[in-house]
């Protein structure tokens, strides 16, 4: 198969991450060195992906939109295995993260990125970090346009940014193009929505001041309508505005949210549109051409039209229970027909959530060569997707990927876990969440018991920094530190979705010990008042949280 | 302090920069170029635009860029200070000078070291007065490092996709 139609890295993009490395690598140098001082070293690796950890520096690498090559995540599994400890783990802005790479080292790591045109640019650090988008873009039926061209563009235009390497704070933009926000844009400093107006043009929908962390804020529309060519100089406009005006006195307060709900955002739309008056129509105006190069590079795959007519596919259903388990929980439809998007479950059992081995790295590379266009996607949600699986070949990719514990069959379900890697390894972080993830998966064990209770989303964070998202998931569980003792407070209601909105706290915390008790609780209320076949977060609407309140704690005294 | 310009070491520099809080009086600003901060110069505009040397104003994020570029005609040089590493706003100050048209000198003050000076340059920054301790010959490659810029720079604003 072999053919892609990802983005091609051209000569500038390779001369840019070549440069960069040794750029990087002098700096490392003049660090340990003691010529470069530690603050602005600081500025520099975050700039480049490195943390120090609890234990180790954390590395974290960038996927731009989400999207990789075979070539590019075999890559990745052969950096697991040469410099770490065999494994990494992706993370909700889809990108991965190696927890025990060498300071020293990590310059070789960059350089062996740069072979595959893959680096660590602006991952961390107070910049615009990488953007994200639906991992079912070009593939989905409901969709007004692909926004992966889009995300390119502003890949290019945000990469190395000169005028905003220097942010108040670390600043992320997400695009969607459907109604559907499988992206979480809403809580993003920047939402972007594609959208049609009256004359059926397309634009964007823009929306700013949007995130978690400690101060949870949805987004705030600043412009219903947006046409795409004036996409990078109204981006330009508010950057600038931000930069110029965000908060730098205290971290805490340096978001974007925060100077958009300081200034209302009428007068922050009006700064912006000030702004954008001196850029408008300039040099950053996209040209029909530029966006068609952008677009070329996303254009449908040469797909099967025989694949239509398979019927293979029921019969293997019928016939294999696991099987069709897995086809119904971690398949979706495609808009082609005769194919399907397959999740990759990073969620296995009594696993941390968004690991991966290099082995299961080398694994699905082989498996999208072989049979989705030599191409992988992850997702917001820890996964991994394979777009573009003809129907027939289902039960073979099925097998292979349950042979490598990558096929449980919980996308969706309340295992379909996201999780920060907490104290465990996160020096912010005040509580575990790998234990508790633990606890909820042996508790919650029974998937059919798990399919009844259909399509939720538990999110959980070892920190009011909220990495975990856990504001915006039907339930949301927050470590917090109290005299030493980890605790877990939980919310509900919240949603990442097009109606996204925050969880509501359900009342005091509670300890290690109870969390998959509290859950029980919760679940039977919502078994109890749910009508039908009613999703949690729908009746959750219609009830709210008294009901939970209720149960929870009338038995715990 | 070395002081940089079209990425070379210069000799002289004929600008003073005047630490206007130990100055006794006006009229005891030094003859010749000077540099004073914006508020001190909108306290004594009339003095200091009848002095014979040149003046050039001392700004920082927290001046009111309204203010400034109301002026920038009556000045050779403004000096943008980067208070710390972590503070980006002279970045946006600069693009909005050169976008104002001002043509005169626009210096990088403060926290000015070798790994920002690409970035400064491509924000219009063209002149850069790097700490005598932090300076050292190598940092004149800090301008080549990187070579591709894909949002066009302060000399050249076109993005990549129009060149």
């Amino acid at each position: 198969m072999g053919e892609t139609f990802m983005y091609q890295y051209n000569e500038v993009d390779q001369t840019l991450v070549d440069e960069r490395v040794e750029q990087y690598r002098d700096q490392t140098r003049r660090y340990l060195a003691g010529e470069l001082p530690e603050d602005e070293f600081l500025a520099l690796r975050l700039m480049n992906g490195l943390y120090i950890q609890r234990y180790a520096p954390m590395l974290r690498v960038a996927i731009p939109y989400g999207l990789m090559s075979s070539l590019q995540l075999r890559k990745m599994a052969h950096i697991a295995r040469t410099y770490d400890k065999g494994y990494a783990h992706f993370t909700t802005r889809t990108n991965i993260q190696y927890n025990w790479p060498k300071l020293e080292e990590v310059p070789d790591i960059l350089a062996e990125l740069a072979q595959v045109q893959m680096h660590a640019i602006q991952t961390s650090g107070n910049c615009i970090r990488n953007t994200t988008t639906d991992p079912y873009a070009g593939v989905h039926a409901n969709e007004l346009e692909d926004p992966r061209a889009y995300c390119e563009i502003i890949r290019q235009w945000s990469t190395l940014h000169p005028e905003f390497a220097y942010l108040p704070r670390k600043f992320k933009i997400a695009v969607t193009g459907s109604f559907e926000d499988r992206a979480a844009s809403q809580v993003h400093d920047i939402g972007l929505h594609l959208v049609q107006n009256d004359a059926g043009e397309i634009g964007f929908e823009v929306l700013v001041g949007g995130g978690l962390g400690r101060t949870p804020v949805i987004g705030k529309m600043i412009n219903e309508f947006l046409p795409k060519e004036h996409l990078l100089s109204y981006l330009d406009a508010i950057l600038r505005v931000y930069n110029l005006n965000g908060r730098r006195d205290n971290k805490y307060k340096a978001r974007i949210k925060i100077l958009v709900n300081a200034l209302g955002a009428d007068e922050f739309r009006r700064l912006v549109d000030e702004e954008w008056q001196h850029g408008r129509d300039g040099e950053l105006t996209l040209t029909h051409a530029e966006i068609e190069r952008a677009k070329s590079f996303f254009t449908p795959f040469d797909y099967d039209v025989t694949a239509a007519t398979d019927t293979s596919l029921a019969l293997q259903q019928a016939e294999d229970k696991g099987f069709n388990t897995w086809y119904e929980r971690n398949t979706v439809d495609h808009r082609v027909a005769g194919y399907r998007i397959v999740i990759v479950s990073l969620k296995p059992y009594l696993q941390p959530a968004g690991d991966i081995t290099d082995a299961q790295m080398d694994l699905v590379a082989d498996l999208a060569e072989k049979y989705s266009f030599g191409e992988i996607r992850s997702t917001h949600d820890q996964n991994l997707v394979l777009a573009d699986v003809k129907k027939s070949d289902l039960y073979t990719v099925w097998r292979a990927l349950e042979a490598h514990n990558l096929a449980r069959p919980n996308i969706g379900t309340l295992l379909d876990m996201i999780v920060c890697p907490g104290f465990d390894f996160c020096s912010l972080a005040n509580a575990k969440t790998l234990n508790i993830a633990d606890q909820i998966n042996e508790r919650f064990d029974d998937l059919d018991h798990l399919y009844d209770l259909g399509d939720i989303q538990l999110n959980m964070s070892g920190c009011i920094n909220a990495c975990g998202h856990h504001h915006v998931a039907d339930i949301g569980i927050l470590g917090v530190d109290k005299k030493g003792e980890d605790w877990y407070q939980i919310t509900l209601g919240g949603s990442s979705r097009e109606d996204a909105a925050l969880g509501k706290v359900l009342g005091k915390s509670v300890a290690t010990d109870d969390v998959a008790n509290t859950l029980e609780k919760i679940l039977e209320v919502f078994v109890e008042r749910r009508q039908e076949e009613e999703l949690f977060r729908d009746t959750f609407k219609r009830i709210g949280i008294d009901p939970f309140k209720e149960n929870v704690y009338a038995t715990a005294h | 302090m070395p002081l940089l310009i079209n990425q070379k070491v210069v000799a002289q520099d004929s600008w003073q920069s005047v630490d206007v809080e130990t100055l006794e009086s006006v009229q005891n600003l030094p003859d010749g170029d000077v540099i004073v901060p914006l508020t001190f110069y909108q306290e004594h505009r009339e003095l200091l635009l009848s002095r014979s040397g040149r003046l050039g104003l001392q700004v920082n994020g927290d001046d009111d860029w309204v203010a400034l570029s109301a002026e920038q005609a009556n000045v050779a040089l403004i000096a943008v200070e980067f208070p710390v590493f972590r503070d980006g706003r002279g970045f946006s100050i600069a693009r909005q000078l050169v976008r104002a048209g001002f043509s005169g000198e626009i210096r990088a003050v403060g926290d000015v070291t070798r790994d920002r000076l690409a970035y400064m340059q491509s924000s219009g920054f063209n002149a850069f007065v790097i700490p005598e301790e932090r300076f050292s010959a190598d940092d004149l490659g800090a301008f080549t490092e990187v070579s591709v810029n894909y949002q066009g720079t302060a000399a050249d604003p076109r993005p990549l996709f129009r060149r």
